[in-house]
């Protein structure tokens, strides 16, 4: 089964820099979409990351995360259309004020996301970790909390299916067309991944702590990950980027 | 007593879950593992078995709480003095649930995990990696990514990343319980070779008893908390009835050769444990006869005889039954394709009929589709091309949960159907769904449940393993449905278990529901299902009786299948000793036979 943050394999620039230095674009992207405030700029951020995912190959991802980003930025949208009050009506209660803040907070909301599965797609998640703990210090208790996180998602994900599946066998209405109706079968299957998801994590302490996890210090990992010379180039871009965010 | 060699001893051993009063899940164990040795664990679910392990592992008392007694030595100090990370430099274990054990994406950061946290010098790591992977078989999977293994191989990858620590012992809890036979032994060998190779202390708990029986050098059983018996394969399956009486499987070929011990045609003692023993010991045993009979009596070629009057019993668990004439099949498969939209795997052309009252198994390896067959016809998957129809509905027409009024499925983990706070609720949970009254659900649901012993008004999720598939079966014997689906339903439980959903599976067929059973256990298919399907690569190669479908060797091995011990066994004698003995399929069968063949003359 396929996941969205699962590793696309590749050698392309991206995929060999630092994951460090692959954190740091997406949240240059991500920082100079809040800071940014034109639509040239909001569209440009967009574009500049479907132009790496399309250099990595990792567009596919993208558009799956997209059938799931854009009903969401649309519901937003609305939402904001209907609250802001203020500008001159353009139909009805909708103003072009509310318009204008609306279609940028959707556009944000696709921006924001984006990036960040970006960069996980072309990180394996035991690089960044480890990157982590070289580069940035941090402790790597943390870094393995958040990387096992990551890798539990589509773990859940899968025994949520199954669960739905062997409820929708017996009989549950899963297939209902009426979403509400949906949301409201889902809430009881909470105790049953809650119970498997308390055991599957209870299991991973224990095995990850019979093979050495206390152990563990900052030269422990066998892969070293220096900042290279094109690192510190895209570094450099990075701050520019956000540059670019605060003045547009 | 402990001796000086042993690597792990444990003297006294109780230990239970929670306070010292509650119920003891080890119960005064002593037991002593040499360096060196291959142990087996059976027992039936509830024994204490992955306690044990917990035991051996340090993961008990360090991980998981509880009161604990007696003393536990690894490598000659006490577990409960040294910290858990020490004991794991000795005693490497393997997880039931491998998942859980996996921390990287894919096969050579899994494996440099360990190898990095217990500092092995970095120069040294590219040659451990390397002789790991060599001795597990791995060596082309280094750098695949973990999701797109299939079971055997994922196993196998877990095996290495404990291996890679070199640890002096290694213990596997159940490691083969998700596998199909061909990776079972696969698992099975790689083990051997550690252990004989390396050195390498292996302690695996499993149910399995063929391959226990055929890889180990000790087989400790397991009962209430308590090793009930301990000793070679030979010396343990002689005790066939306390095995029984226990709830632990004995092969096949060991049940015939204690029959025939039994029966005071050899020295009780040395059971057979594979089928060439098997063979071997019925031919000395008819040669010897052959040689007593006076040579001038007049012999009788059994050739003459037919097979089919003698030497065969009714089988104990297929009654045979004439099938009503002009019935329409209840599940109907036509030209069916699936693919999954992600890609992998697919399945081309499926078609079958299954009519009520049928008992049909469906085999092959993990990945031959068989699943996907079940969610096609469960109307979980919807096909491509062709038609499924269940109980006279298309399930591309209707609704999912429409087709479960007709086909019930029993899951393979019975933790993702249940959703009730009581086991009364959940076992009326399906009649509710499908428009039962409340008053007539409860009533049903409560008949049902007492049917299986289990308590109405506790929380399904505090019962054990064994009993939360009863309360699963239950909500399933409750709906009476038209269809039967059983996914794996005899992994995870242990023989007795095994057996209480295999005989109602059986009595449900009986009430003319059409039953159909995925399993990987060929025996229990052999002994239930009057048909079978025979998948490999999405396709099914080829589908009939039972019994005929086994005895195709070109067949078996196009499914990398091996066909049940009794089978194979008669064949081998059908060649070697007599002609009668070609399609047999019982133990008592085939005790019968030979019983008669010696006795004649």
């Amino acid at each position: 089964m396929v996941n969205v943050i699962d590793y696309v394999p590749g050698t392309t620039l991206l995929h060999r820099l630092n994951p460090v230095t692959k954190l740091a674009i997406a949240a240059a992207i991500i920082a100079a979409t809040f800071l940014a405030d034109t639509y040239a700029l909001l569209g440009g951020l967009l574009a500049l990351t479907f132009a790496l995912a399309a250099y990595t190959r990792t567009v596919p991802r993208l558009m799956s995360l997209l059938k799931l980003l854009v009903p969401l930025a649309a519901i937003m949208l609305v939402l904001q259309t209907l609250l802001v009050r203020s500008g001159t009506p353009v139909l009805g209660f909708i103003t072009d004020e509310g318009l204008v803040s609306a279609s940028k907070m959707a556009l944000r909301l696709l921006g924001i996301a984006l990036p960040l599965v970006l960069m996980l797609s072309v990180t394996k998640l035991n690089d960044l970790s480890n990157a982590c703990v070289e580069v940035l210090r941090i402790p790597y208790k943390y870094a393995f909390t958040f990387t096992t996180a990551l890798r539990f998602v589509p773990v859940f994900s899968q025994e949520m299916n199954a669960i739905m599946e062997a409820q929708t066998a017996r009989g549950v209405e899963y297939d209902t067309p009426h979403p509400l109706k949906k949301l409201k079968l889902m809430l009881p299957l909470c105790v049953p991944l809650l119970i498997s998801s308390v055991g599957k994590t209870d299991a991973t302490a224990l095995a990850a702590e019979q093979r050495g996890f206390y152990l563990r210090t900052r030269s422990s990992a066998f892969k070293r990950y220096p900042l290279a010379a094109a690192d510190f180039a895209v570094l450099a871009l990075c701050v520019a980027l956000i540059a670019l965010g605060v003045a547009f | 007593m402990a001796s000086d060699s042993a690597i792990i001893s444990l003297d006294d051993v109780s230990f239970s879950y929670g306070s010292a009063e509650a119920p003891r899940a080890l119960d005064r164990i002593t037991l002593s593992i040499e360096e060196g040795e291959f142990l087996g664990v059976i027992g039936p679910s509830g024994a204490g078995k992955s306690t044990l392990a917990a035991v051996l592992s340090g993961a008990i008392p360090h991980h998981f709480g509880g009161a604990f007694f007696g003393t536990a030595l690894v490598c000659g100090q006490d577990t409960c003095t040294v910290s858990l990370t020490d004991i794991s430099r000795v005693v490497g274990s393997v997880l039931q649930d491998i998942d859980t054990q996996m921390v990287a994406s894919n096969v050579e950061d899994e494996l440099l995990f360990g190898l990095e946290n217990f500092g092995v010098p970095h120069e040294a790591i590219e040659k451990r990696l390397q002789l790991t992977m060599e001795t597990v078989g791995i060596a082309d999977l280094r750098h695949r990514e973990i999701a797109t293994l299939s079971g055997g191989q994922k196993q196998k990858v877990a095996i290495a990343a404990i291996l890679a620590l070199q640890p002096r012992v290694l213990v596997l809890d159940e490691p083969t319980a998700a596998l199909d036979p061909a990776s079972s032994k696969m698992v099975f060998d790689t083990l051997s070779a550690i252990n004989r190779d390396l050195g390498i202390t292996v302690v695996v708990i499993e149910q399995k008893v063929a391959l226990l029986s055929e890889y180990c050098r000790r087989i400790a059983v397991m009962d209430h908390g308590r090793i009930a018996l301990m000793g070679t394969p030979h010396e343990v399956f002689s005790h066939g009835e306390e095995l029984k009486r226990i709830g632990v499987d004995s092969p096949r070929v060991a049940r015939i050769s204690n029959s025939l011990a039994r029966d005071g045609i050899i020295a009780p003692g040395e059971p057979c444990l594979n089928v060439e023993q098997a063979a071997e010991l019925i031919e000395r045993i008819y040669d010897d006869a052959e040689q007593r009979r006076d040579a001038s009596a007049d012999w009788q070629n059994p050739e003459d005889n037919d097979p089919n009057t003698r030497g065969r019993s009714a089988s104990p668990h297929r009654p045979s039954r004439t099938k009503a004439e002009g019935v329409e099949p209840v599940v109907l498969l036509d030209g069916v394709n699936f693919s999954y939209p992600a890609g992998g795997a697919s399945v081309r052309d499926l078609a079958m009929r299954v009519y009520p009252g049928e008992l049909v198994g469906v085999v092959g390896q993990n990945g031959a589709g068989k699943t996907t067959l079940t969610k096609l016809i469960t109307g979980l998957l919807k096909p491509s091309a062709g038609s499924v129809r269940v109980a006279g509905l298309d399930t591309r027409e209707v609704r999912t949960s429409q087709i479960a009024r007709h086909a019930a499925t029993l899951f393979q983990n019975p933790d993702r159907q249940i959703c009730k706070n009581t086991v009364l609720e959940e076992v009326a949970f399906g009649l509710e769904l499908a428009g039962v009254p409340r008053d007539e659900a409860h009533r049903r649901a409560r008949a049902a449940a007492e049917r299986f012993d289990l308590p109405l008004d506790e929380a399904p999720f505090s019962l054990s393993r064994g009993q939360r598939q009863m309360v699963a079966l239950a909500s399933v014997v409750v709906l009476e449905p038209d269809v039967i689906i059983l996914d794996e339903p005899t992994s995870g439980l242990d023989y007795r278990e095994c057996m209480t959903v295999m005989e109602t599976v059986r009595e449900m067929a009986d009430a003319d529901s059409a039953v159909i059973m995925v399993c990987h256990d060929m025996e229990v298919v052999s002994d239930f299902a009057e048909r079978l399907v025979v998948m490999a690569d999405g396709e099914i190669l080829d589908r009939g009786e039972t019994h005929a479908l086994f005895a195709r060797e070109e067949l078996m091995k196009r499914a990398s299948m091996e066909p049940p011990q009794v089978i194979e066994l008669s064949h081998e004698l059908a060649r070697r000793v007599s002609p009668a003995f070609e399609g047999l399929h019982e133990v008592s069968d085939v005790v019968a036979l030979t019983k008669e063949l010696i006795c004649r003359g």
